[in-house]
């Protein structure tokens, strides 16, 4: 008999089901994967399975447990969700209590799942997920986020379930942090015999997990089977579609690339001063500590780093949208620390946006924000501006008719899509992308990365990548730095930097990439 | 529209508020009777068809009265709102943009001004001008400013760390155009909201200040006065003291309730559909 059984579910919202149809079976021990792109309902099946559903979610059909359908009471149905079912969440910061310890959460989920199996102590679960007894010490915001996902999993582990439900436990860390996590479930797993539901969008950390995966698309259960042969063989167009977009295709070589330099950072050194009054207290906080490096003109120049290493500062700086505390960026032979970026200067450099949904204005047409950096041309007629950002959002593949709507009314790719419209509308130089695919969804990003390739090989524009994606780097760079703790630590072509990495962080990120899948 | 109509309460407060108001600016081309009409022969006449609500104690039609004590009560609560909203938001505005030393100044000068409750300022202008509505408009109205400064300032913090801020900033446009252009839509809402809740708060001070008597003068009238006209004779009559009572009551419940229901109709995570970035 299986653990878990799921027959015919599905979630509605008042007529409109979110979720129908869906059917699957998980052995215990078994590590069974869902996997689907942001709104294909993987997260809400979870929701059923736990009956944590929001306010106003119908759940239909049968989930059976060990063969018994879930319990209908609330009472009843929390104490198998810790006795039974163990849950890991995305962002473990906000699923942690800010004002308890972490032993005391961890300690408050044992008294609550006591079972009559054999003893559990804190420091057991915080060593058995590889934390030392003095983490246990420590509030919640005192940790890292690879930390507190271990204090998540410590909590989910106090009841001794058998069956682990993990929502996307990876994709609030970096790279580094995201292996030792799925690594310490993997292994956790093996070890206590429990099954394991893993809910994901990346094919890579399923593929790496599980050994039988479900693929779900608009709410649907698209393709159920073993890992492997999934994976090698996709029997569906959507399955092939994902399986194709997670791997980046090397951009095809020989770009003009021209040897004159372009920008030139000299030394730049950024303080954060820390809170208190007084100006002497606190040692100021060194986001980014005297780099100097240089873009030519033509190349795409990709900045690799953990999160906090201080990547995004300097892209700021280089943008203008802050102020280093010392040293200097040179463009165009022109020399600024930051804000005071001429204006005529403006023009030449251009940011895209991490997270499409926040970069526009939702008061504003598409029209209004595509020609705002336009004001930094002086004399352009209404005609010609009109005409310019027709001109840009026909380069980014989308209709001028689009420019009436609003931003609600487009979906994250088209957004980023957008947004580099609005970066290109100036026809700038430099274009700095902070991250420019990891807020979409899987099957977009192949579409963005081209669209961006082929935009610089028309206009001959220079790009600065800022990612923790290797793949992407790989696909797209010319030329790698490596940074950690505010420092440049290692440069070289994409190529040789991940064939023989130096230094001990390039080796350590290298490692850490996901096996490709099939 | 539609989204608007959702909200039953919504649509009860805002039909309450629009009666009274509607009530109060016919006063300003019809009364039943002339309000400052004193005829002692007919005084303290119950309820009848030639006086709806009868006549007070210097024979006036309480009707009328109640009529133009509607409108003085909304007009000085409204224009009120429009002086805090009118210095408030910007200075609120400006705090967020520029942050430094001009957030610091504005936080500071609301504070300075929070100390003063608006008796306190209507005293003031009483002592320096004399009494009259005019003194009761502005002393609410600077009462009002840092109120419209703090939530302006508190919506505009929140957008101003969004990505299109940013956006704007490296477009080269300034902190001012950045405020109009970016926040002021943003936080829009939020002043609509807190100005309906401000409408009721200004109501409720003109009544007391004419009441303690420094707003309205007579023969001019508004609601709070009738109060205090009619509270020496309430044991005996306590019908000239109800009528322009419940009329207080019923216009800051009815405005009460359209603010709440106007926050439901706006708040983003109560609609369903649509993006909002104030979430």
């Amino acid at each position: 008999m299986s653990l878990l059984e799921v027959k015919n579910l599905a979630v509605r919202f008042g007529p409109w089901a979110a979720v129908a149809e869906i059917s699957f079976a998980l052995a215990a021990g078994e590590r069974f994967g869902i996997v689907g792109e942001s709104g294909s309902g993987k997260t809400l099946t979870a929701m059923a399975i736990t009956g944590l559903l929001p306010d106003g979610a119908i759940a239909e059909g049968s989930i059976l447990i060990d063969g018994t359908p879930l319990p209908q009471d609330e009472r009843s149905m929390a104490r198998l969700r810790g006795k039974r079912i163990g849950m890991v969440f995305q962002e473990p910061m906000t699923a942690l209590n800010p004002l308890m310890r972490v032993e005391e959460q961890i300690e408050e989920a044992i008294t609550l799942n006591r079972s009559d199996g054999a003893p559990l102590d804190v420091p057991h679960l915080l060593e058995e997920v590889g934390l030392e007894p003095r983490h246990g010490q420590r509030f919640p915001h005192q940790l890292s986020g690879g930390q507190r996902q271990r204090v998540m999993i410590a909590m989910a582990l106090a009841g001794q379930p058998d069956l682990l439900i993990a929502d996307e436990p990876t994709s609030a860390l970096d790279l580094i942090t995201q292996r030792r996590i799925l690594d310490l479930i993997a292994e956790i797993c093996e070890r206590r015999q429990m099954a394991l539901l893993f809910i994901s969008h990346d094919l890579k950390a399923v593929a790496a997990l599980c050994t039988r995966v479900a693929v779900m698309q608009k709410g649907r259960l698209v393709e159920t089977g073993a890992t492997e042969a999934i994976f090698a063989a996709p029997g569906q167009d959507y399955t092939r579609k994902l399986v194709a977009a997670s791997r980046f295709e090397p951009r095809s070589e020989g770009r003009s690339r021209k040897a004159e330099t372009l920008v030139e950072i000299e030394k730049v050194t950024r303080d954060y001063r820390q809170g208190g009054v007084l100006p002497w207290g606190n040692k100021p906080l060194r986001a980014v500590d005297g780099v100097s490096f240089s873009i030519h003109a033509g190349e795409c120049l990709a900045l690799v780093g953990p999160s906090g290493c201080g990547k995004t500062t300097l892209a700021k700086i280089i943008v203008g949208l802050d102020t280093a505390s010392s040293g200097a960026v040179r463009l165009e032979g022109v020399s600024y620390r930051g804000r005071d970026l001429p204006k005529s200067l403006r023009r030449d450099v251009s940011l895209v946006f991490q997270d499409p949904f926040g970069s526009f204005n939702p008061r504003m047409t598409i029209a209004g924000s595509l020609g705002e950096p336009l004001r930094l041309e002086r004399g352009l007629t209404p005609d010609t501006l009109r005409e310019r950002v027709q001109l840009a959002i026909a380069a980014v593949g989308l209709e001028p008719s689009m420019l009436a709507r609003y931003p609600h009314e487009f979906s994250g790719g088209q957004r980023q899509r957008l947004a580099i419209a609005r970066a290109l509308v100036t026809r700038p130089k430099l274009v700095v992308l902070d991250e420019p695919v990891s807020a979409l969804d899987v099957s977009v990003r192949g579409e963005v990365l081209a669209l961006l390739a082929r935009l610089q090989a028309e206009f001959g524009l220079t790009y600065l990548i800022i990612s923790h994606d290797l793949d992407m780097v790989r696909a797209m760079a010319d030329r790698v730095l490596v940074m950690e703790a505010g420092r440049m630590v290692e440069e070289g072509g994409p190529h040789e930097i991940f064939a023989r990495p130096q230094h001990r962080l390039t080796q350590e990120l290298v490692t850490a990439r996901l096996p490709e899948i099939a | 529209m539609r989204r608007v109509l959702a909200h039953p309460s919504l649509v009860i407060g805002l039909a309450g508020t629009l009666l009274f108001a509607v009530i109060g600016l016919l006063s300003m081309v019809w009364t039943p009777y002339p309000i400052e009409q004193i005829v002692v022969a007919r005084r303290f006449l119950p309820p009848s068809p030639e006086h709806w609500l009868g006549t007070d104690n210097l024979g006036r039609d309480m009707a009328s009265l109640v009529m133009a004590g509607t409108y003085t009560s909304f007009l000085v609560a409204a224009i009120a709102v429009a002086i805090g909203a009118g210095i408030g938001v910007p200075l609120g505005l400006a705090a967020a943009a520029w942050g430094g030393a001009v957030e610091w100044l504005v936080l500071r000068l609301s504070d300075f001004v929070f100390a003063f409750p608006a008796i306190v300022v209507a005293i003031l202008i009483t002592a320096l001008i004399g009494p009259g509505a005019v003194n009761a408009i502005v002393a609410i109205g600077i009462f009002n400013i840092p109120v419209f400064a703090r939530v302006a300032r508190g919506g505009a913090l929140s957008i101003a760390t969004l990505d299109f801020v940013a956006a704007g900033r490296l477009a080269g446009l300034g902190n001012a155009a950045i405020a109009y252009r970016h926040l002021l839509p943003n936080i829009m809402s939020l002043i609509i909201v807190q100005g309906t809740i401000q409408l009721s708060l200004g109501i409720l001070s003109e009544a007391g200040l004419s009441y303690v008597g420094l707003g309205t003068q007579p023969p001019e009238t508004s609601l709070g006065l009738m109060l205090r006209d009619a509270q020496g004779v309430f044991l005996i009559h306590p019908w000239l003291t109800l009528v322009p009572g419940l009329c207080i009551v019923l216009i800051v419940i009815a405005l009460n309730i359209a603010g709440d229901g106007l926050r439901d109709a706006i708040d983003p995570r109560l609609r369903q559909g649509e993006t909002h970035v104030a979430s």
